[in-house]
């Protein structure tokens, strides 16, 4: 739905209704923006107040008639439209099928209901009003009274939880340190380059990954240097010169 | 010699000095956290202040409302509290809106769509307009439909609004609507009725 622009010979027109009280162009763009609910203006009332506000021959007074005889009509076909949900369900493809008259009466008895509460609810409300309570507010922190426990179990679990830790059993119990390991490697290069294969010949998986680690760790201090001529090809220990 | 006379803050003083400073309703367990009081202490100074906070002797008033107690302003003094802040009284809700406050009270929460539903009309407009007043409030998801919209329900500033202390102090849904009313509907879309007037129905 969209609206034809109104022309700027309706900007003087304002409205008062229930639900709105300003001018019309505003009125217009409150509605297309969804702000207002159509179904809420009162189209009569609408009209009326415009009938009122007419000037008798002034210059620019059909083209203002124009303008709002073509806003009004839009405003129509759209609250036509807002009022009669099975015309839209039927351009988007008509999933509700019609209803029949016993589910008519079904919605239209528990509508009945809902009307009935709303007038109720209307009387509740206006026999509460004016009342103002303390214009203090508390800062929401600290010294907020209300704790929502739900919302402590849930800044505790953030903090305390931690990253579920890959399993290692199948790697079985660790008997070398990092520490043996390197003395071992300084004590293989006192007698020269060696051949990363020739030193961890008879090691099982674990050892060999932690030589690895102690190899790397003391070539970073310079303790040795590594030498691999290809990818995934031999490695040697060469003392540092 | 009396607390007072000693210097002490006396129960009732107490809870009203906390309860000035609250702009909302403060409940039992607040209450007694704040002022340290017991349950009985508490329940005879509570008499105490709705007796002096009683509409026909003070501006201000005690009220009971959304599960807790609450000092606001004597409606009779109204117009001169919107005087002094220089504001209108807010406007009424428009009938829409009582009607979907009405659908999330009794059938609620339900979905935005379910609203919609009920009142043959899209309601989205209105529902945004009573979350921006606090009396509606997204309270859950439906997990079961797609997408899992949001659920409403009405808030505790809507059961203030209202002088309630909780949902079971409205009427039920039935006892609104007579059984007349109900067949009377039937009887209009039973097969070989004749359709309602279609001038009575306002544009």
């Amino acid at each position: 739905m969209t609206f034809e622009p109104a022309g700027r010979s309706l900007s003087d027109f304002t409205v008062e209704l229930d639900v709105y009280s300003g001018p019309y162009e505003w009125l217009l763009a409150l509605i297309l923006k969804d702000e207002l609910e159509i179904f809420e203006v009162p189209l009569r009332e609408l009209v009326g107040s415009y009938l009122g506000s007419r000037e008798q021959g002034a210059a620019t007074g059909l083209e203002r008639d124009i303008d709002f005889a073509g806003s009004a009509a839009a405003l129509i076909l759209l609250k036509s439209r807002t009022l009669s949900p099975a015309l839209d369900a039927e351009a988007e493809g008509g999933e509700d099928e019609a209803l029949s008259p016993e589910e008519l009466a079904e919605r239209l008895t528990e509508y009945l209901k809902i009307r009935r509460a709303a007038e109720r609810l209307r009387e509740i409300f206006a026999s509460n009003a004016g009342h103002y309570p303390s214009a203090h507010t508390l800062p929401p922190k600290p010294g907020r009274l209300r704790i929502k426990p739900d919302r402590v179990t849930l800044a505790a679990r953030q903090t305390f939880s931690r990253l579920i830790e890959p399993p290692v059993r199948h790697l079985g119990p660790i008997t070398v340190t990092l520490q043996e390991l390197a003395g071992m490697i300084r004590a293989a290069l006192a007698r020269g380059p060696v051949s990363y294969e020739n030193l961890t010949r008879d090691m099982d998986r674990l050892n060999r990954a932690v030589t690895f680690a102690a190899a790397l760790s003391l070539a970073q201090e310079g303790g040795l240097t590594l030498a691999q001529t290809e990818p995934l090809g031999p490695l040697t220990l060469k003392p540092s010169a | 010699m009396t607390d007072v006379e000693r210097g002490q803050p006396s129960p009732e003083h107490l809870l009203e000095a906390v309860l000035l400073v609250s702009a909302g309703p403060i409940n039992r367990a607040d209450l007694s956290s704040a002022t340290g009081l017991s349950t009985q202490e508490m329940q005879t100074a509570l008499s105490a202040l709705a007796e002096r906070y009683a509409p026909e002797t003070s501006g201000i008033v005690l009220r009971s409302v959304a599960g807790g107690y609450q000092l606001s302003t004597n409606p009779n003094c109204s117009g001169a509290v919107e005087r002094f802040r220089a504001e209108a009284r807010p406007a009424p809700l428009s009938g829409a809106a009582h009607e979907v406050l009405s659908c999330a009270l009794y059938l609620g929460p339900l979905t935005r769509g379910a609203v919609s539903r009920v009142r043959g009309v899209n309601s989205d407009a209105v529902v945004r307009s009573l979350i921006e007043r606090q009396l509606l409030a997204e309270v859950g998801t439906d997990q079961d439909a797609p997408g899992s919209p949001a659920l409403l329900g009405v808030t505790d500033e809507f059961l203030a609004a209202t002088g309630t202390s909780s949902l079971d102090d409205f009427p039920s849904l039935e006892s609104l609507v007579t059984q007349e009313e109900l067949s009377r509907v039937r009887d209009r879309l039973a097969p070989g009725a004749t359709p309602p007037d279609a001038g009575s129905v306002p544009p």
